[in-house]
C-alpha cells in the first residue's frame, strides 16, 4: 500500500508539475495579492480618504499587521477561491478528459489516488503559502517597514498559517467535483463556500465553524480563539475521507 | 472449462463472467450474459452500436457494478482481486490514458508506474513500447498536439506494454491509420500466443475475422450467437443473426 501511494503521489505530481494550470493559478493568485495589497498601501500612504475609510482599523494599523491584515483578508477569499479551482481541476479534469477509465483495472487503488491528489494539492498550498509569505515580506521591506516597525514583523506567521487553513477548507470542492464528474461542480463547491465563509465573517459569526473560522480570523484576529482553529483539519479529514470514498464506489455509469 | 480454479482442474479463464446484468432505466445495458476468455486466446464481440459492448467490458472491468452475476479473472473474483492480478490486466476502453499536458513518453511511464512496474524498470519497459508501437517521433510531443489516431496508439501502448495476461480493448482500431492497425493485430498476436487471453470489440467484422479465435454476436445486450472467424460473407452471416434476433424479440 505505502509503495504504490508513493506511486500514485509521483504520477499525481508529475502530471501537476506539467500542467499550465497549478503554475497558472500560482501566479495569478500571489501576483494578484501582492498587487492588491501594493496598491492599498500605496492608496494609504497617499492619504486616499475613500480607501482610509474602507480599510479602517487596518489603515490605522499600519506597518506589518496592516499589510499583513490587508493581505490576509485577499487571500481568504482568493485564495479560496485559487484553491478550490485548482481541487476541481485536479479531481474534475479525470473526468472531463475521460482519463478516469484508465484508472479503473490498476494495482493502484482509486482510492489511493485520490489521496495521492490530496497530497500533492496539499504540498503545493504549503509552497504557495511560503511564496506568498516571502513576496509580502519583500514588499513590507520594500515599504520600509524593516527599519520601521522591526517588532511587527512577527505578524507575517499569520500568512502561511492562513494560505495554508484557506486550502484545507477548500477540500469539499474535490468531493463535489467526484459526484459531479466534472470541473464546474467542484467551482460551484467552492462559489458557495466562498460567500458562506465570507457573509458569515463579515457579519462577524462563525468562529467555532470550520469552513468560516479563517476567513473571521483574517478579518479580525481577536475573534477567533486558537482551538476553533485547530478544528480546521477537521474539514479536509472529513471531506479526503469523503473523496477516498467516492473514488473508490465509482462507477462510470454516467 | 469450468470456473473453478483447482490445482487439478485445468487452467482458470483468463475472464470468466456469468449471467452479468446490468440495465439502464429505459432498457439498455447488458442482459444475462456468459461470456469466457481463456488463455492464449482472442475473442471478439462484435455488435452495431449500442449493443451493450462497451457495457459488457465495464463490467468485466469494474468499471460498473453488475446487479447480478460474477466477473473472475484468473478464478479470482474481481470484488476480491489483489494489486498483484490487477497488474496482469491491460485495458483500453473509450478515452486512451494519456494525459493532455504528458508528453507521449511521460504518459507511458505513468501508466507503467500505475501497472506496478517499478521506477527503474519503467524507463526500458517504456522504451520497449515505443519502438514496438513506432512511437519515437511523438515521444516528446505532448499529447495534446497528437492527432486522435497518435493518441490511440499512446494508449494502446500504455495498455499493453505491461505485457498483461489479460487484455480488454473496446473498438482498438477505432482512429488508427492502416500502419497501426497492422501493429497493433501483431502485438496481440503475439501476446496470445505468449498466453494472454483478449477480449476485443469491434464492429469491423474484417479486421476482426483476421485475428479473432473466436466471435460472439451481442444484440440488444444479449449474446445472440457466434460467427466463424474462418466463414466466408461474415457480413451477412451476421446480419441474419441480428434481424432474427430482432424478429424474435418484437414477436416476444
Amino acid at each position: 500500500m505505502s509503495a504504490l501511494f508513493g506511486t500514485a503521489v509521483a504520477v499525481e505530481a508529475g502530471k501537476a508539475r506539467a500542467s499550465r494550470v497549478m503554475l497558472s493559478i500560482t501566479v495569478i493568485l500571489v501576483a494578484g495579492v501582492a498587487a492588491l495589497a501594493s496598491g492599498m498601501l500605496f492608496g494609504v500612504a497617499s492619504g486616499d480618504e475613500q480607501l482610509l475609510a474602507k480599510l479602517g482599523p487596518l489603515a490605522r494599523a499600519g506597518g506589518w499587521a496592516g499589510l499583513v491584515g490587508v493581505v490576509a483578508q485577499i487571500t481568504s477569499a482568493g485564495g479560496l477561491l485559487a484553491f478550490g479551482v485548482a481541487l476541481s481541476w485536479l479531481f474534475g479534469r479525470e473526468f472531463a478528459d475521460g482519463t478516469v477509465g484508465g484508472l479503473f483495472a490498476l494495482p493502484v487503488r482509486r482510492s489511493t489516488i485520490a489521496l495521492a491528489k490530496l497530497t500533492v494539492f496539499l504540498a503545493w498550498a504549503v509552497g504557495v503559502a511560503v511564496l506568498l509569505t516571502t513576496i509580502v515580506a519583500v514588499l513590507g521591506l520594500a515599504f520600509g517597514y524593516g527599519a520601521t516597525d522591526a517588532a511587527g514583523t512577527v505578524e507575517l506567521v499569520r500568512i502561511p498559517v492562513l494560505v495554508v487553513l484557506t486550502a484545507l477548507i477548500a477540500v469539499p470542492a474535490a468531493w463535489v467535483a467526484t459526484l459531479g464528474r466534472g470541473l464546474l461542480p467542484g467551482i460551484a463547491a467552492t462559489v458557495v463556500l466562498l460567500v458562506l465563509a465570507q457573509v458569515m465573517a463579515v457579519i462577524g459569526v462563525g468562529a467555532w465553524v470550520p469552513v468560516v473560522a479563517p476567513a473571521l480570523w483574517a478579518i479580525d484576529p481577536g475573534a477567533v480563539p486558537a482551538a476553533s482553529l485547530a478544528i480546521v483539519p477537521s474539514v479536509p479529514l472529513v471531506f479526503g475521507a469523503l473523496c477516498a470514498l467516492a473514488w473508490s464506489r465509482l462507477q462510470l455509469d454516467r | 472449462m469450468t470456473a473453478s480454479a483447482a490445482s487439478v482442474a485445468p487452467v482458470a479463464p483468463r475472464l470468466d463472467a456469468r449471467r452479468l446484468v446490468r440495465e439502464f432505466p429505459g432498457g439498455a445495458g447488458v442482459h444475462d450474459v456468459d461470456l469466457a476468455v481463456a488463455p492464449g486466446e482472442i475473442h471478439a464481440i462484435v455488435g452495431l452500436n449500442g449493443a451493450g459492448k462497451t457495457t459488457l467490458m465495464r463490467l468485466a472491468l469494474g468499471m460498473l457494478r453488475p446487479q447480478s452475476g460474477t466477473v473472475r479473472i484468473d478464478g479470482v473474483e474481481i470484488a476480491d482481486a489483489p494489486a498483484s492480478l490487477w497488474a496482469r490486466v491491460g485495458q483500453l476502453v473509450e478515452h486512451p490514458l494519456a494525459y493532455a499536458e504528458l508528453d507521449g513518453r511521460s504518459n507511458l511511464i505513468v501508466a507503467a508506474r500505475l501497472h506496478g512496474i517499478d521506477r527503474r524498470a519503467a524507463g526500458d519497459l517504456v522504451d520497449r513500447a515505443i519502438a514496438e508501437f513506432d512511437l519515437a517521433r511523438y515521444a516528446s510531443v505532448r499529447a495534446s498536439r497528437l492527432s486522435l489516431g497518435n493518441r490511440q496508439r499512446i494508449g494502446l501502448a500504455a495498455a499493453l506494454q505491461h505485457d498483461p495476461t489479460l487484455i480488454m480493448l473496446d473498438e482498438p482500431t477505432n482512429a488508427l491509420d492502416p500502419s497501426g492497425v497492422i501493429l497493433l493485430r501483431e502485438s496481440l498476436l503475439r501476446r496470445a500466443g505468449a498466453g494472454a487471453g483478449i477480449l476485443v470489440s469491434s464492429h469491423h467484422l474484417d479486421e476482426v475475422a483476421r485475428i479473432a479465435d473466436r466471435i460472439t454476436v451481442i444484440n440488444a445486450g444479449r449474446v445472440v450467437g457466434a460467427l466463424d472467424p474462418a466463414g466466408i460473407d461474415l457480413e451477412r452471416a451476421f446480419f441474419t443473426m441480428l434481424h432474427a434476433d430482432d424478429r424474435e424479440r418484437d414477436a416476444a
